[in-house]
């Protein structure tokens, strides 16, 4: 009786220390994988007063939860075409949904009204650039390199994309 | 310079005439040439304006052609890329791609970004107010369209395809009417000003015509002024030269004579055996004498003053005390002073400086004066020779004034200028039958003018005469100058 409780126990333990493992990398592992890894940059029109959001509230405009910016611009989305690491980055991390719940969840909002702008669908990373500078209500995303002074980057909790503490991250461009 | 002074008398001396003032002949011989520089010199002003105005029309014409083209084209530019602006814009509500609609919306930026730099060209280039106001009113405007082109931009992109189309249709149109109004208004300045330039050109071209027809006119009524001048001298210095001529004559011909009538009368009564005896024969030898004398004297005059007026007179110029040709003047003069009973009185100023001349000519020159003041100085018989050092009129240099004094009638005020024409002869002397072929005093001032000097005449009726002979100090002329009248 007492021998399969005890040997279920052991092998819980054991699975326990090994997911701990490999779910717990040591720094070294961390730092090497951020090395192959680019920030993803969010981005807004110049003429934006928002420098920083906190990860909620990315994900509500992102999920077109809100419509608004603090100065009355509607909101405008801009979204890289399905495939791109950084429109899978955003899901992922920031919708926390998949490509098909993404569409599901707009096509729905804009049916009864919950969504007023479905995401516009930029194809090239200075066409999102270029449509950000454009819209005054525009929000879209951006590897570092590719922004200039024509958009503004905002904080995410407080952190600048070269902080090492940013929570946006996309594989490099090389490793695709 | 040591050598004999020596006066001589040009080659071909005797072959003198009688001449009007200094050079009576000089209009009559250099008339045609004068008349040629004179036509040349007109013309050539009338070309020179002609040219000049052809110049400035042209060059008028063609900055009004360059004004007009590059205005007219800069303003094409500018209307086809506000609509270029606005047709982009436009062209991105044809279409749902967002990609495309960044692409028009680049295009349409990049349009205006033409139109914003021309219309600060054409500011900067603009000169006149309503230029400047206009460019400040074309920005204005279309500053304030690109504004609502960037709204009607946002919406397009935005998706929001009713409210662009509700926006441009409220504001854009009415500003870009604006801003069409404006640059149709710049175009009408531009053709303002390519009229007026071109008025201009025509005021130009008529001011020009009527410089030429004015310069034409001048021209022949100057020509015509000057040939009449030209006939009228010819015709004076004609007149002139045959009156001198008889003048002339008469004169010599009266002062021969008289000499030569008692040489006649003494020959014949020798011839005739009228003179008997030793001491008659003497005293009509001594008339035969004297006579002779005073005829080699008139004749010795008259081929002087040839020599002086031809210019061919050759001077040993040296420097020479001034005691010196004064005392040859007065030695040559003593027995004349003597046998007239005048006085003669020295005034000359020791330690004098040497002046530069012809000893000879000089001294021909004062002996000139002392017989004029003899022939004219009447009862009171008294001549002064004053001789001094002074500054010259602009008291730069220094000059050797000698002059000779008389008491006698005086020269009338309105003769003074003519007493220095040859063979001329006061009417009132004349009158007084004094007798003298007017040369005396032309000699002595072509003289003192060969030695680089002047001879002046002050004088008041009924208290005398005063000639006074200026000469250059010796040591203040140049080398040049010296030059210069050594070779005289």
């Amino acid at each position: 009786m007492l021998k399969p409780i005890i040997r279920n126990t052991a092998t819980t333990l054991l699975m326990l220390a090994a997911g701990a493992i490999l779910l717990w990398p040591p720094p070294a592992r961390v730092a090497a994988s951020q090395a192959k890894q680019d920030s993803l940059a969010i981005i807004v029109n110049q003429s934006n007063p928002v420098d920083n959001l906190s990860t909620a509230e990315l994900r509500a405009v992102f999920l077109g939860e809100r419509s608004h910016w603090p100065n009355g611009r509607r909101i405008t989305l801009v979204m890289m075409e399905p495939g791109q690491f950084e429109r899978d980055t955003v899901l992922h991390d920031v919708c926390r949904m998949s490509e098909s719940d993404f569409r599901r969840r707009f096509l729905q909002g804009l049916l009864t009204g919950e969504v007023l702008v479905s995401p516009k669908t930029l194809s090239t990373p200075v066409g999102v650039r270029k449509f950000v500078f454009n819209v005054p209500g525009a929000i879209g995303y951006l590897r570092p390199a590719d922004v200039d002074d024509s958009v503004k980057v905002i904080k995410i909790d407080g952190h600048l994309p070269s902080d090492a503490e940013y929570p946006l991250h996309v594989p490099l461009r090389a490793e695709r | 310079m040591s050598e004999r002074i020596q006066l001589t008398v040009a080659a071909g001396a005797t072959s003198f005439a009688p001449r009007v003032g200094k050079d009576p002949g000089f209009l009559s011989r250099y008339s045609s040439a004068l008349l040629l520089l004179l036509l040349v010199a007109l013309e050539a002003g009338v070309v020179y304006f002609v040219i000049r105005d052809v110049r400035s029309a042209n060059h008028e014409v063609q900055k009004m052609y360059a004004s007009a083209v590059r205005g007219l084209r800069r303003i094409g530019g500018l209307q086809y890329e506000a609509q270029e602006t606005r047709r982009s814009t436009l062209y991105a509500l044809s279409t749902n791609d967002s990609n495309l609609q960044v692409v028009y919306a680049d295009q349409s930026r990049e349009a205006d970004s033409r139109v914003t730099a021309g219309i600060t060209e054409y500011l900067k280039e603009a000169r006149l107010p309503r230029e400047m106001e206009l460019g400040k009113r074309l920005q204005r405007d279309w500053s304030d369209y690109l504004g609502v082109r960037n709204e009607v931009l946002a919406s397009i992109l935005e998706g929001s395809t009713k409210e662009a189309v509700a926006f441009d249709l409220a504001q854009g149109i009415p500003k870009f009417d604006q801003v069409r109004q404006d640059l149709e208004e710049t175009q009408r300045l531009y053709d303002e000003q390519a009229s007026q330039r071109l008025a201009n050109v025509a005021a130009l071209s008529r001011r020009s015509v009527l410089q030429l027809v004015l310069v034409l006119l001048c021209t022949v009524f100057l020509v015509s002024i000057f040939v009449w001048v030209l006939q009228k001298s010819k015709m004076a210095s004609t007149l002139q030269l045959a009156r001198m001529q008889m003048d002339f004559a008469a004169s010599v011909s009266h002062e021969l004579r008289t000499p030569l009538a008692v040489l006649c009368s003494a020959v014949d009564n020798i011839a005739d055996g009228v003179v008997t005896g030793k001491e008659q024969m003497a005293k009509y030898g001594t008339v035969i004498r004297n006579q002779s004398q005073q005829i080699n004297g008139l004749i010795g005059q008259i081929l002087l003053f040839a020599a002086t007026q031809d210019g061919k007179g050759r001077y040993v110029m040296r420097p020479i005390r001034v005691s010196e040709f004064i005392e040859s003047a007065v030695t040559g003069t003593s027995e004349l002073v003597r046998r007239a009973g005048f006085v003669l009185e020295q005034r000359v100023s020791p330690q004098l400086p040497k002046v530069l001349g012809d000893a000879t000519a000089l001294s021909q020159c004062l002996q000139n004066l002392i017989t004029n003041a003899l022939k004219y100085g009447e009862k009171a018989r008294w001549i002064a020779i004053d001789a001094t050092c002074e500054e010259t009129r602009d008291r730069r240099n220094r000059e050797v004034r000698i002059s000779v004094y008389d008491r006698g009638k005086g020269i009338d005020r309105s003769e003074l200028p003519r007493i220095f024409e040859p063979f001329y002869r006061s009417p009132s002397v004349v009158a007084e039958q004094i007798h003298g072929a007017g040369l005396g005093l032309p000699i002595a001032k072509s003289l003192a003018e060969a030695m680089g000097g002047r001879l002046s005449v002050a004088s008041e009726v009924g208290v005398g005469t005063v000639f006074t002979l200026r000469l250059p100090v010796y040591e203040e002329l140049s080398e040049s100058q010296v030059g210069r009248e050594g070779r005289n």
